[in-house]
């Protein structure tokens, strides 16, 4: 009886020994080579059934860091290892962003100084209340300055349970206001990417509030790791509502990828935003190891896609035409015309794939359809496709004589018509991209140049083909129907596709630029159908038709001019920084109230033409930002272009009901001043001088 | 006369001139790439020897970038597990085992030939040959980042495979018998004529400490 009691009494001195010294060796903090690690709370106590926040709280000594979740080129993050009570439900680290680190040749997404991993943990309900309970924390890093010293620690703390809510440990409320001034704030706004031969593009959308300037690079980091080369510069482009990113992607980057994390900050604010990337669909994985046999399959790809792309509503109406007309010259010279005609295409294809193919050596990012990124190339396309619809309709014959639909004789300009159609058919071609041709053309810019080269000359031989087959194989011809009358009318009704064509690509243009510059490109369009009604009329005399000339070629000048001014307002080019805030009452009176500013009110909408001339020769000159800045006054800009009740009751208090309306309010608290309605640089300067 | 001529040769001339500029841009383009021959280079080893890459054609070689103090190389060396990759491929596949240091002197790893012979004797290790590129001519040229940085050539100097040493980033040797060992996986698959299926992986590791 009493053996047994020694016994047990031995059993538990035992074990309670044990536990002693296993918390003898669980020292919290721990100072290993280089760093402090602890394992810290936010609370004293948890209550059961609580959510509260454990940190781990790292040290390292100057010019060390440890690394954040993507640790860049080189480099580990920290990884963590929990004990915890049964059902306790541990959340993922809520990593702050971290730091560029820039180590040699490479970078790093790190921490420098005293940091913190805070980590969000659900408690569960069954706890005792009045019992302490122990957390095990397994800790590894990774400390580097140049060189790195992997260090590991078991961390142990223990937490009264309580059955009251918990309190701050004040000892670590700067550290965790620290890591949440670091949180970036998830947003569900859509954000895409796209893997495009090297580089990984993303676009994010960001609703226009988010960034008060184009993010630094520096402020850029992505959670995913070995996809991107963090060493190698990146592109950033921001427009009202998106900022684009074109990243490096890492050589060492294989297979796919599901979703891409990206965090930026704002420079300014500090404030981070994190997106969830999904992929675009034109996503493919790149294919560096291209086979002599997977060669073979992409130039068949190439040839199919060419051929498609006959079928495409941009490309068919000039074929269909230029293959009925081929019927109607004598059978001898189908095969020059045809010939003529595939030279044509090849050469441009030729010159387009060589374009892009030394872009691209040469460092550019770019990709097929990258001339559509271009606001020159699409307004340049939008007159093209127009002006051939025009004369497919019926209104003059320029295009005609190109695609070779006039006098149909064998004369050898007629060959060079075939020639030319050719040409025109690669340029009508080029928005268009047909099935076969996207991996064809992804394949094409990886593989060595003379192998690309061989896939677009692949693409342009399958474009010429329908039209070789028929010169060489006239019999074909046979089962087209008739030439006759009908043709007329089916060149009329081919311009529809192309009007169609048009809109499309003004969309486009209404995407990468603003309503401005879609202004510009239909008065372009305008002037263009002037000038070939005006070429179509018939002679009078000679005055007459040397004014006609010179206003055709004033015309012509109009519509490269709205061109150049519609490829101006590029979005994506940086802009000039806006002066103005947008117009709240609240704010106006927040001003009117400070003796110290003063206040200059726009009321303005898109489609009142005075406003906008207004804007562009008064409140966009340098005069005018410089008078606002000298004189400290405040610009509030007021839209009307969409119904806005609280601006309609602004009007109202000046009794308008229609803008543009200017008023400027004293720094004094004098009555407010209405300004004119049209503004001159001096004038508004002025008034801004007195306020 | 003269500018018929021009106009009908211009658009060749274009094109001839995007060929040159293109194969001039091919020549400088540095970086290796899986499917391409690999850069060659002339490297001189702890005994003094050079060796070219060229001269090794017919023979598989495996480039190991190393620094004997970095952890990851550590991990990779105490554990033993570095030196039974270097003996599998060398009495499996008749491997050319080249060990690189591309540490500038001054910084870590970068050892006097009688310290790199040491370290392979005390390691048991067994390179065909280690050699020294204080000045980082050869990691440059391979865009070498890390150590371990592993790279596999084929008997044609074509590079088959680039990346890590193994599937675990960490600097803990314990998870070493649970990892992917890339080069023997990618060594063992082309003895059996199977494409390689990983031929790009993530190098982890310590930075290379070139020299600026």
């Amino acid at each position: 009886m009493i053996g047994k009691l020694i016994g047990k009494l031995l059993t538990h001195l035992f074990v309670v020994a044990l536990a002693a010294s296993s918390i003898a060796a669980l020292a919290n903090p721990v100072f290993e080579d280089h760093i402090e690690v602890e394992l810290v709370s936010e609370t004293q106590t948890i209550q059961p059934g609580s959510e509260t926040r454990l940190g781990l709280r790292l040290l390292p000594d100057p010019q060390w860091h440890t690394y954040w979740r993507n640790p860049g080129d080189s480099g580990l993050p920290i990884d963590l290892n929990w004990s915890m009570p049964p059902n306790t439900h541990i959340h993922s680290p809520s990593w702050p962003y971290p730091q560029r680190i820039e180590v040699g040749h490479l970078v790093n997404y790190g921490y420098e100084g005293e940091h913190l991993l805070p980590i969000r943990i659900s408690w569960p309900d069954d706890l005792i209340v009045g019992e302490s309970i122990e957390i095990r924390l397994d800790a590894e890093w990774l400390v580097c300055k140049i060189e790195c010293i992997p260090g590991q620690a078991q961390l142990a703390l223990s937490l009264p349970v309580t059955d009251t809510p918990a309190l701050d440990a004040a000892k670590w409320t700067d550290l965790f206001a620290w890591a949440d001034r670091r949180q970036p704030a998830k947003t569900h706004r859509s954000a895409h990417f796209s893997i495009e031969a090297e580089r990984v593009k993303v676009n994010l959308d960001t609703g226009g509030s988010m960034f008060g300037q184009v993010p630094s690079a520096q402020h850029i980091f992505v959670t995913n790791t070995n996809v991107i080369d963090h060493a190698k510069p990146m592109g950033v482009q921001a427009g009202d509502q998106a900022v684009e990113l074109d990243l490096p992607l890492s050589p060492y980057f294989n297979g796919t990828l599901d979703q891409l994390g990206v965090v930026i900050v704002d420079d300014a604010s500090g404030q981070a935003f994190a997106w969830s990337a999904q992929p675009q669909a034109m996503a493919h994985e790149p294919s560096n190891n291209v086979g002599s046999q997977s060669i073979l399959w992409i130039l068949v790809s190439a040839l199919m896609g060419g051929v498609l792309l006959n079928l495409m509503p941009c490309v068919f109406p000039v074929l269909s035409i230029k293959a009925l007309h081929l019927l109607q010259t004598p059978s001898s010279a189908h095969r020059s015309h045809a010939l003529a005609y595939t030279a044509g295409v090849l050469l441009a294809f030729g010159v387009l794939a060589g374009g892009l193919l030394a872009l691209r050596a040469g460092g550019e990012a770019i990709g097929w359809g990258f001339q559509l990124q271009s606001p020159w190339v699409v307004g340049g396309l939008i007159y093209v496709f127009f002006v051939m619809a025009l004369s497919l309709s019926g209104l003059a014959e320029l295009g005609s004589r190109w695609m070779g639909l006039g006098q149909s004789t064998a004369s050898s300009s007629t060959h060079r018509g075939s020639f030319m159609t050719g040409v025109l058919a690669t340029i009508v071609a080029s928005p268009c991209t047909a099935p076969f041709m996207g991996a064809a053309l992804g394949a094409a810019v990886l593989m060595p140049w003379w192998a690309g080269l061989g896939v677009f000359l692949m693409l342009g031989l399958g474009l010429a083909l329908p039209l070789l087959v028929l010169g060489f194989m006239p019999h074909w011809g046979r089962w087209l129907p008739k030439p006759g009358p009908w043709m007329v009318t089916f060149k009329q009704l081919m311009a529809f596709p192309l009007y169609l064509a048009t809109v499309w690509l003004i969309w486009v243009l209404a995407r990468q630029t603003d309503a401005m510059a879609v202004g510009y490109i239909l008065i372009g369009l305008v002037a263009l159908a002037f000038v070939m009604w005006l070429i179509r009329l018939p002679e009078r005399n000679p005055t007459l038709t040397s004014v006609r000339h010179a206003v055709v070629a004033l015309g012509l000048i109009l519509a490269v001019a709205m061109l150049a001014s519609a490829a101006r307002s590029d979005l994506s080019e940086p802009r000039e920084a806006d002066l103005s805030e947008p117009f709240s009452a609240s704010r106006l009176q927040q001003i009117i109230d400070n003796p110290q500013q003063a206040a200059f009110v726009n009321m303005t909408a898109d489609w009142c033409v005075t406003c906008l001339v207004n804007e562009q020769v008064a409140l966009s000159s340098e005069r005018f930002a410089n008078a606002l800045k000298d004189n400290d006054v405040v610009y509030l800009k007021g839209d009307w272009t969409r119904r806005d009740e609280r601006i309609t009751a602004y009007l109202a208090e000046f009794e308008r009901n229609g803008v543009p309306l200017y008023v400027a309010y004293p720094r004094n608290g004098d009555p407010p001043r209405v300004l004119p309605q049209v503004l001159t640089p001096e004038g508004v300067s002025r008034v801004l001088e007195s306020l | 006369m003269l500018r018929d001529i021009q106009l009908r040769y211009a658009p060749t001339l274009l094109i001839l001139l995007f060929w040159v500029m293109f194969s001039l841009t091919t020549l400088a383009q540095a970086a290796p790439r899986i499917g391409q021959a690999a850069p060659d280079f002339v490297g001189v080893d702890t005994n003094g020897n050079a060796h070219r890459l060229d001269d090794f054609q017919g023979q598989t070689v495996v480039l190991e970038w190393t620094n004997h103090d970095c952890p990851f190389v550590q991990k990779h060396y105490e554990s033993g597990n570095m030196q039974t990759q270097q003996r599998r491929a060398q009495n499996d596949h008749g491997v050319v085992w080249l060990t690189v240091i591309s540490s500038s002197p001054g910084t870590q790893g970068h050892v006097s030939p009688d310290k790199a012979n040491a370290l392979t004797e005390s390691r048991d290790a067994s390179p065909t040959a280690v050699i020294l590129d204080e000045d980082g001519t050869i990691g440059r040229a391979y865009d070498a980042r890390v150590t371990p940085h592993m790279y596999i050539i084929d008997e044609q100097g074509t590079l088959i495979y680039m990346g890590g040493i193994d599937s675990n980033p960490s600097a803990d040797p314990a998870d070493i018998p649970d990892a992917t060992q890339y080069v023997i996986q990618a060594l063992n698959e082309k003895a059996a004529d199977e494409p390689i299926s990983e031929p790009i992986t993530r190098p982890y590791g310590c930075s290379i400490k070139y020299a600026d």
